[in-house]
């Protein structure tokens, strides 16, 4: 059974169709890159999966639960985490705020516990040392107390992505994930989707414009032009595809 | 010449001290903390005094064990006549009319904001609350003037003896009234700081900063909404309760859409986001109203043509512009740690 299943789902902004009978299918532990020129549908099929925008038709399938319907916080909760295009961090909290804050079902999120201390404060300290952990894992353990407006542009895209991974999510969306991040950052950013497949089996759909470090990283890509699907294959495969060279890069 | 007595003018500005705290407190729960921009703070500050309004005229007479009288119309003086003695003679009956009317306040204040805010919230834009708010707080003052027998329509109810007038001394018993506001707003302080600096707290910091994406990380955005202004509603309305009693009666003319323009320069003017701005905000507001209402006896009494209330609305706007202006977060910013995490954290760091 694969983790993500699309069934000819479609999005209509006005007369305007965004997203024309998709059907895709993302096994576990892969990770898929999606790709197209600008205006093709990528962003919008992220944003579909995330329930950010509402189906005009077709299924989506999560873990073998129906999740075509879902608002976005119910989504989250299913298992599946995102990240955005756009820096969308919690400037004026510190990094660690910023990891903490997604953790599901915190006691001290319900308003009646939340000025007794003493009912909260033992899961906080064990969801700190968690966070702690995680950042570890981006190499912003260090930045642990800055505020999160005061970090790069590339340490602010690997909050994000420590920041997705606190509410252990199976699949996690990610959104030119190296967008305005110099190159060598980009690739570590990219080795470290790598090493949290690796270690945690979480499957990544990813959308990217930098091909060249998209390509080492990912078991299958997506192209989509003009909202639809327009070819899957291996990186290697979809690099060679004279129809594909055309759309994509013009040439 | 006017004297001023020191010690009374200080009694009277600490219990203004107190009921604004209350007033900015609530308010930077929802607009500082959560982001949601109450435009109607007056609606639920009145809330608690026409409750007061209510219960001392309904309430308090049976609770002394008497039969009520009708507070508006040609028994208008009867009645207040009775409340004056009840309140003189038995304060057992004072101070439980007194408890039934915040609890009545509360509960009555935080189901309207419960209610508004997570029917409106729901909207697309945060700013038709704000709209719904200041609108909705103004039909309800008209609606409320308009009703005859509620609060006696324009008249209002007059002669709503503080709680401490039994003593029969006027000095004692502001002294008290004074420390009772302190009280409570103590008591709102040291609550909403144990509620902001918590994860609750954090959830609607992020809410403020980014709803989408807060919703994105599995929050339901909504009903931690409705929650903080059902909390914030509540507070307020604690305030319209003393704020009635301080004044001695209820009007629906205190709480006009000034007042919650006077809350938010209190809460601009402390510290956006931060309690102890809200403190600072009602302080120093609390200190200017009675020094515009000092400089108005005066001005009135040298017969100058100018009229200083007005003075007061325009320092207030100067004060609101300069602030938004020079210094957005307020004379005192929020600070940006929470919880206990970074005591872990910083433990882990050795």
């Amino acid at each position: 059974m694969p983790l993500l299943e699309l069934s000819n789902i479609r999005k209509d902004f006005g007369g305007l169709r965004a997203v024309d009978d998709v059907s895709l299918q993302i096994p576990e532990g892969a990770i898929i890159g999606l790709i197209g020129p600008n205006g093709s549908g990528k962003s919008t099929l992220i944003n579909l999966i995330a329930g950010s925008e509402a189906l005009t038709a077709g299924r989506i399938i999560f873990a073998g639960d129906d999740i075509s319907d879902f608002t976005p916080d119910a989504v989250y909760n299913s298992g599946i985490a995102r990240g955005y295009q756009e820096p969308s961090l919690y400037f004026k909290m510190t990094v660690l705020d910023n990891v903490l804050l997604p953790v599901k079902e915190q006691r001290g999120e319900q308003p009646w516990h939340a000025p007794r201390w003493s009912s909260w404060q033992g899961e906080e300290a064990a969801q700190a040392e968690r966070a702690m952990e995680v950042l570890e894992q981006v190499q912003l353990v260090g930045h642990y107390d800055t505020l999160a407006a005061d970090l790069s542009g590339g340490q602010m895209k690997l909050l994000e992505i420590a920041r997705a991974l606190m509410g252990k999510p199976r699949l996690l969306l990610l959104d030119e994930p190296t967008a305005g991040v110099a190159p060598k950052l980009a690739y570590e950013i990219f080795q470290q989707i790598a090493r949290l497949r690796e270690d945690y089996g979480i499957t990544f759909l990813i959308v990217e414009h930098r091909l060249e470090i998209l390509f080492d990283f990912v078991d299958t890509v997506y192209v989509m032009h003009l909202g639809n699907l327009l070819a899957q294959g291996a990186p290697a495969d979809i690099a060679e595809d004279a129809t594909l060279r055309e759309v994509y890069f013009g040439d | 010449m006017i004297n001023i007595d020191i010690g009374a003018t200080a009694v009277a500005i600490l219990t203004l001290f107190g009921i604004y705290s209350l007033m900015a407190i609530s308010l930077n729960l929802e607009y500082g903390v959560a982001g949601v921009p109450n435009f109607g703070q007056a609606l639920f500050v009145s809330i608690g005094a026409y409750t007061a309004g209510v219960t001392y005229t309904r309430i308090l007479p049976l609770l002394a064990g008497l039969e009520s009288v009708h507070p508006c119309g040609p028994t208008m003086g009867q009645a207040l006549q009775l409340r004056s003695e009840i309140m003189a003679a038995q304060p057992v009956a004072g101070f439980i009319n007194l408890a039934l009317t915040f609890v009545i306040a509360a509960i009555l204040a935080g189901a309207v904001g419960f209610a508004v805010s997570y029917v409106t919230l729901r909207l697309k834009e945060e700013w038709f609350l704000a709209l719904v708010l200041l609108v909705g707080g103004e039909t309800v003052r008209i609606v409320v003037r308009g009703a005859d027998d509620l609060i006696c329509s324009h008249n209002g109810i007059s002669g709503m003896a503080q709680p401490f007038y039994f003593l029969g001394d006027a000095r004692g018993s502001s002294l008290l009234f004074m420390l009772l506001a302190l009280a409570l707003a103590l008591i709102a302080y040291l609550y909403s700081q144990r509620l902001v600096h918590s994860p609750f707290g954090r959830m609607l910091k992020g809410l403020r900063e980014n709803e989408d994406v807060t919703r994105g990380l599995g929050k339901g955005i909504s009903l931690a909404r409705a929650q903080i202004m059902l909390i914030g509603s509540a507070i307020a309305a604690v305030g319209g309760v003393l704020f009635a009693l301080n004044t001695g009666f209820v009007n629906t003319n205190d709480y006009v859409v000034t007042l919650t323009l006077d809350i938010w320069v209190m809460v601009v003017l402390g510290g956006i986001g931060n309690n102890r701005g809200a403190l600072l905000g009602a302080a120093l507001i609390a200190i200017l109203d009675r020094f515009t209402q000092v400089g108005a006896i005066a001005l009135n009494m040298s017969n100058s043509p100018i009229e200083f209330n007005y003075v007061r609305f325009i320092a207030f706007g100067l004060i609101l512009l300069l602030m938004l202006r020079y210094r957005p977060g307020g004379l005192l910013p929020e600070s940006p740690l929470t919880t206990n995490a970074h005591d872990v954290a910083r433990r882990l760091r050795g």
